[in-house]
């Protein structure tokens, strides 16, 4: 027995430096190449913006710290993301729990659905200004109807066998609502909400390099302005960071919530 | 059409299978087994369920690498590309992306027959099956009995020399079967293929085969071969036919 | 059973879009609670568009060539991702040798949003249609290859079974089993890639350009001309929503038959 658990081990370490070494070989060719080839002239090695990382850390980019900037974005995602959830959760249950409810906003919704949330910024900027509220109502509106349709199609999607289960058991319609219907879509939800999630940092990425003084998106956009190439990348892989870490936090939050669930993330 | 048994002896050998033996790591599920299968002839083998009937037939088509010993078709080792060898799997096979016309065609085409031979091929195996309706059809709005056929419409079209059957009928209801059956007999009857059944349904091994093989329990081997020389059409409610289920069950039963 | 197709959730769907209209028209040309430029009534929206087909104030060039300039660079950067995408994707689930190579490249670009090739496309190819179209190809590739290959990667065994005992040889099992078999993954990519496509060309177009409907409303906003914005928002939904159903009109046709398509 215990033979075969430090056999386990050793497969997945294995498996896991097997999928890290191309991706580590990646990197050291791409450090070679920025110091050996004319390809360092169009961009830094790896080592170069993981330095200029950290020094972001303690070195102001512009007006703030790497870490003023990535709270003042992360402020933005969390009013406009917050907000989008409940509304969007409220949003979809009634859409899809209620017929009358359907006829009256799908329509809309649906007419509205296909212009993309960037198109937005601009109407957003004229509406309030340079002020915060134009990056939540962004982060608001990129997330609200992910949010929304999942819950909608979850609501829809509900197993007809536990429905008839439940109702083979005398479940009243209020019941049958509110302990088969809506814990079955939470699956659905969060799901709905990573994708949100995702959704919503771009979205108020895209609004701070078009119209912000701070935030990760300014900073790249910064980068961009000021053709230096270093500020762009560290931007990137701050975004990538920071996106990384909401996705984990969501996932371990519905890793509580959805103990029964086991949804491949 | 009642069958006329020859001497075995005098047969002619298609298939020499020698010590065949597979295993999957410490697993060993065919030990040595040695038989040989005779043109056309129908050659049933049952046993009971996961002893291994169908690695038996994947390592015959070399679907499975096999561990040791031989197979020859012709007195050569088997090559899908060379051999002309059909094989219906248990599992619905049909490709849900083609019409039954086209599942039916997708054997000739890979076989590289040419366009006249397989659209006489394709209308005359269709007219065997029953399904010229239903040409047009896409898997997706037919039923398993139908699709059934499509695929042993599709595996007889190519005029094999070795077909090969793993419970194709294993999802049937009892009424389906007995036609099925019947259907596949004429079939056999009138393209002259050799044939090898594999089922864990023992009347239907009675009812189909010219000769048995009872496979034992993992590890497999042959536990006894039986001939059945009952003429057709045959009749399950015959005591003769009933004798032989009999002394099959009791051959599977106790091992 | 037949539905009736005016049945009572019809006529209140039709009625609420028709009351949404109407209120916007009255809060905003009859009763002028906000501004008209913060919110001008949808008759001056829908002027506008018409106008614009032939006016060039204040960007310079009329819808038409807007939305001639943003379909153009959509289609080659989508045509290009695609293009490039699903081969790539196709090969690298047939051939290990091909994801070994491949694989690390790919899973290094992958998590890289499309927007955030914005900047770096500028600074290399500096601002103007390659640019563009360099971040379009970006956010079609990624989906597309992702696709295939997990659409190639999921063909059922059997299927390829029933090929190599007909004796196909390997190519064979690629072009007749894989392939077929991995169409609706495929086109599922293309949806995606088209979507999101779509959407980094507007962001490009609000950052780097000057033509396109991005580059249209960003204009229309610096002059305050909100009645332009909404206009280009429009446009872009229609355009955008147009491209989707060419895309499954097409998805129909070839991937007819099974199950989920009709016939």
């Amino acid at each position: 027995m215990g033979n075969k658990t430090v056999n386990l081990i050793g497969k997945n370490s294995m498996r896991i430096v097997l999928t890290l070494l191309p991706i580590i070989g990646f990197l050291i060719l791409w450090q070679l190449a920025a110091m050996f080839t004319s390809i360092g002239n169009l961009m830094p090695g790896p080592i170069q913006v993981i330095e200029s990382l950290f020094i972001s850390f303690a070195k102001p980019l512009g007006p703030h710290t790497i870490q003023m900037h990535a709270l003042y974005s992360l402020k933005r995602v969390m009013v406009g993301y917050g907000s989008a959830v409940v509304t969007g959760i409220i949003f979809g249950v009634s859409l899809g729990l209620s017929k009358m409810f359907r006829a009256l906003f799908r329509p809309l919704f649906e007419l509205i659905r296909p212009i993309p949330t960037v198109a937005w910024i601009p109407i957003s900027i004229l509406w309030f200004g340079v002020d915060e509220m134009s990056k939540y109502f962004i982060v608001f509106y990129g997330a609200f109807a992910n949010v929304a349709l999942s819950v909608y199609m979850g609501i829809q999607r509900v197993d007809p066998v536990l429905v008839g289960a439940a109702k083979m058991l005398g479940c009243s319609e209020r019941q049958l609502t509110f302990k088969v219907v809506l814990p079955s879509c939470i699956p659905y939800i969060f799901s709905g909400m990573q994708v949100a999630l995702s959704a919503g940092i771009m979205s108020v990425v895209v609004a701070e390099m078009i119209n912000s003084y701070e935030g990760i998106g300014w900073n790249i956009h910064a980068g961009q302005q000021t053709a230096n190439m270093t500020q762009v990348l560290t931007g990137m892989v701050a975004l990538a960071i920071f996106g990384l870490l909401m996705a984990a936090i969501l996932r371990q939050v519905e890793r509580r919530m959805c103990a029964w669930n086991t949804r491949n993330t | 059409m009642a069958d006329s048994e020859v001497d075995t002896r005098q047969r002619e050998i298609l298939v020499r299978v020698r010590d065949l033996t597979k295993r999957f790591d410490d697993l060993l599920v065919l030990d040595n087994i040695s038989f040989n299968v005779y043109r056309h002839e129908f050659l049933c083998i049952v046993g009971p369920t996961g002893c291994g009937k169908t690695t038996f037939l994947n390592s015959l088509t070399r679907l499975y690498d096999i561990t040791s010993g031989e197979i020859l078709l012709d007195n050569e080792p088997v090559d899908l590309r060379k051999h002309n060898i059909s094989y219906v799997f248990q599992e619905a096979s049909a490709m849900p992306w083609l019409t039954v016309e086209d599942n039916i065609r997708f054997g000739l085409k890979i076989r590289k027959f040419s366009k006249d031979v397989a659209d006489a091929r394709v209308e005359d195996v269709i007219k065997l099956v029953n399904l010229q309706k239903f040409r047009n059809y896409y898997p997706a709005q037919l039923s398993i009995g139908m699709l059934q056929r499509v695929v042993i419409a599709r595996a007889f079209a190519t005029n094999p020399t070795l077909l090969l059957m793993d419970e194709p009928y294993g999802q049937l209801d009892i009424e389906l079967r007995y036609m099925l059956e019947d259907e596949l007999i004429a079939i056999w009857e009138k393209t002259r293929a050799t044939v090898v059944f594999i089922t864990h349904n023992i009347e239907e091994a009675v009812y189909l085969g010219q000769r048995i093989l009872v496979l034992t329990n993992k590890p497999a081997t042959i536990k006894r071969e039986i001939v059945n020389d009952l003429p057709r059409p045959r009749n399950i409610a015959d005591h003769k036919f009933v004798e032989l289920r009999e002394t099959v069950t009791q051959l599977i039963k106790w091992w | 059973m037949k539905k009736d197709f005016f049945s009572k959730y019809t006529v209140i769907s039709i009625i609420s879009v028709t009351l949404f209209f109407v209120i916007w028209y009255v809060l905003t040309a009859k009763m002028m609670i906000v501004p008209a430029y913060v919110m001008p009534d949808p008759l001056k929206v829908f002027g506008a568009l018409l106008r614009k087909f032939t006016v060039k104030t204040p960007d310079g060039a009329t819808l038409g060539s807007h939305i001639a300039a943003s379909l153009q660079v959509a289609l080659m950067g989508f045509g290009f991702g695609t293009g490039l995408g699903v081969p790539l994707g196709i090969l690298m689930a047939w051939y290990k040798t091909v994801d070994r190579v491949a694989r690390p490249i790919f899973d290094f670009l992958r998590p890289i949003p499309p927007i955030a090739w914005i900047p770096v496309m500028i600074l290399w190819l500096g601002i103007g249609t390659e640019a563009r179209a360099a971040v379009i190809f970006m956010s079609a590739f990624i989906p597309n290859v992702i696709n295939s290959y997990t659409g190639i990667q999921q063909t059922s065994q059997v299927h390829i079974w029933v090929g190599r005992t007909f004796g196909a040889s390997d190519f064979e099992l690629l072009t007749r089993v894989a392939i077929p078999s991995a169409l609706p993954n495929i086109f599922t990519g293309m949806r995606l890639s088209l979507g999101t496509s779509w959407v980094s060309l507007v962001s490009a177009e609000m950052l780097a350009s000057t033509r396109g409907l991005g580059y249209m409303i960003q204009i229309g906003r610096q002059f305050s001309r909100t009645d332009l914005v909404l206009a280009g928002m429009i446009a872009i939904g229609i355009l955008g929503g147009l491209l989707a159903v060419i895309l499954e009109k097409v998805e129909n046709r070839i991937v007819k038959g099974r199950q989920g398509y009709g016939k």
